[in-house]
């Protein structure tokens, strides 16, 4: 994995992807969004990515476990945790070398567990206007936190148009009805409000195996 | 944990020994705002409800609905008992010397009763607490409308006896497994979901942070409870004081579907830390009813660095009260594994 140098004050040789890894982790992240999508589920993919391998692949599961914070990075993040476990890796060590690849910007949540773990580099598609912590709402990524963990790096706007195409074509097919009429600017708006909504508190997608 | 128990009951938890504020959002506890407007003597008082009427025709003072148009000048004896607001100084012609002809269009108010102009302060936004309100008031009379709930939480006043020695209950809970967890190495922090309408303990957790860096005592609260409904989705059978109450489906027979808990909504949260930016977070997303903690924490995430449950741009909003058991949480900070293990070498 190419590292250049990074920004980051407080780790000698800071870890950063280079650009030919982000695009191909992120291809990857958006082969889960388009499969989720072709299986009804919410069109976001997530991985974690350490020494070229995938140690964490999460998807929403906040439904089955009644538990709000099961975002697909929570999910991930639990993987590599278990990944350094069963491998006997330290974590610290494993977090500060991992990238997050995903395809809609880290909740203000998620962006804290990020920074708590030490993940250097998060790379994203689409701004989450609604919970977004690397700036969209709250700008936790850079934010003065000494007691959070460590500041992380965001590569933002990765086919971002893309991302939101997905989550809008997702939520059409989720609601045959709420499109008919294209004169319907309060659904469209409304329709843009739920998104992120269902995105992040609803439904699951399944993992592709190409990215494994 | 009952041989712990005992430490937080009696007098060592009083009631009488704390006080919860509530912490405000920011636009309720921010200093009150100043602009300056010119402002005129009424030297004829018959006047008054003429020049008001014209006034606010050529000059509203848009955006400045709650400041009174006239006031009252107090016991000065002087000779003009009334003032009036002409107009906005942003409004105004930029001069150094501005008399009323200035001020005003040469139509639309006759300057009859209107002495020369002075320039005041008067308060940019409405006031939203009581404290704003007197602040505001002082330099220029302004309408309020109190919500006598907040003025009653800022005097330290909302929860009578009873209820503090039931929250004390809570938190003494909170601090018996937040000592708990630090017996087990863990960092010092416990949290307690209460559900208010039955007044039912439905979890209870510590920081598992040395096990899993993720799990500090708010998310394994939140996980507990989402075991208590049947979900959850990690195992803590290790940790024996952190658990949960499982619920009794249908107690009476009729209980409809809308009853059912969903995550935490409604649920009291008590936890004897200021939570940090993760953990508030997720306390949004859980759709969280209230939260109460003990003591500040340096990046908390509900008072210090943010106020995550009055951010306009999210979609849950909740409130926060501070200092429940305050002395004995901040003893906890002594306990337990130091802060800085958690962070990387």
């Amino acid at each position: 994995m190419g590292t250049e140098e990074g920004r980051k004050a407080d780790s000698e040789e800071s870890f950063y992807p280079s650009e030919k890894d982000i695009e191909k982790w992120m291809s990857c992240a958006f082969d889960m969004a388009k499969d989720a999508l072709q299986n009804g589920e919410v069109p976001v993919g997530c991985l974690m990515v350490y020494a070229d391998e995938v140690v964490g692949k999460g998807r929403n599961e906040v439904n089955e476990t009644k538990n709000a914070t099961r975002h697909a990075e929570m999910v991930a993040l639990d993987q590599l945790l278990d990944w350094c476990r069963r491998g006997n890796l330290e974590v610290s060590g494993v977090c500060q070398q991992t990238a997050l690849y995903v395809t809609v910007e880290p909740c203000v949540m998620c962006a804290a567990a990020l920074r708590l773990l030490h993940i250097p580099v998060v790379a994203y598609g689409c701004r989450n206007e609604r919970f977004g912590g690397c700036g969209s709402v709250l700008d936790v990524s850079s934010a003065h936190l000494p007691e959070t963990g460590t500041a992380f790096k965001c590569v933002p706007g990765h086919r971002a148009e893309e991302a939101v195409e997905m989550l809008k074509s997702f939520y059409k097919q989720e609601n045959p009805n709420g499109d008919q009429n294209s004169s319907l600017l309060l659904i469209s708006i409304l329709r843009v409000c739920l998104i992120f909504h269902l995105v992040l508190s609803l439904k699951h997608f399944s993992t592709p195996s190409s990215c494994t | 944990m009952e041989p712990q128990t005992k430490r937080w009951k009696g007098s060592a938890c009083d009631a009488d020994s704390w006080v919860a504020f509530p912490v405000l959002s920011d636009q309720q506890s921010q200093d009150v705002e100043l602009v300056e407007a010119f402002a005129a003597p009424i030297v004829d008082k018959k006047e008054t409800s003429r020049l008001l009427r014209e006034l606010n025709a050529v000059r509203p003072l848009n955006g400045l609905q709650h400041v009174k148009r006239v006031r009252a000048v107090r016991g000065s004896g002087g000779p003009h008992p009334l003032e009036v607001l002409v107009c906005l100084v942003s409004d105004a012609p930029d001069l150094k010397v501005v008399s009323i002809d200035d001020l005003l269009p040469p139509d639309g108010v006759q300057r009859d009763g209107l002495g020369e102009p002075f320039v005041v302060k008067v308060p940019a936004r409405p006031p939203l607490t009581r404290p704003q309100f007197e602040l505001a008031s002082k330099h220029w009379p302004t309408s309020f409308h109190e919500d006598k709930q907040v003025t009653v939480a800022l005097r330290g006043e909302l929860f009578g006896p009873l209820r503090k020695a039931r929250m004390s209950a809570y938190m003494a809970a909170a601090l018996t497994a937040a000592e708990t967890g630090a017996a087990l190495g863990m960092e010092a922090v416990g949290a307690v979901a209460v559900d208010p309408a039955s007044e039912r303990i439905v979890a209870v957790g510590h920081d598992c942070s040395g096990d899993r860096p993720l799990h500090h005592a708010v998310m394994v609260c939140i996980d507990l409870v989402a075991q208590s409904q049947g979900g959850g989705c990690y195992s803590f059978d290790r940790y024996p004081a952190c658990r949960f109450t499982p619920q009794t489906s249908g107690t009476f027979g009729g209980t409809e579907a809308s009853s059912q808990p969903y995550i935490c909504t409604g649920y009291d949260l008590y936890v004897t830390r200021e939570p940090c930016v993760m953990c508030a977070m997720a306390l949004v997303h859980s759709r969280i009813g209230r939260v109460f903690y003990g003591t500040s924490s340096a990046d908390g995430a509900m008072g210090t660095k943010y106020k995550i449950h009055s951010k306009k741009d999210l979609n849950h909003h909740f409130e926060v009260y501070k200092g429940v058991l305050g002395k004995q949480c901040e003893e906890l900070g002594g306990l337990g594994r130091p802060r800085q293990k958690t962070r990387a070498h």
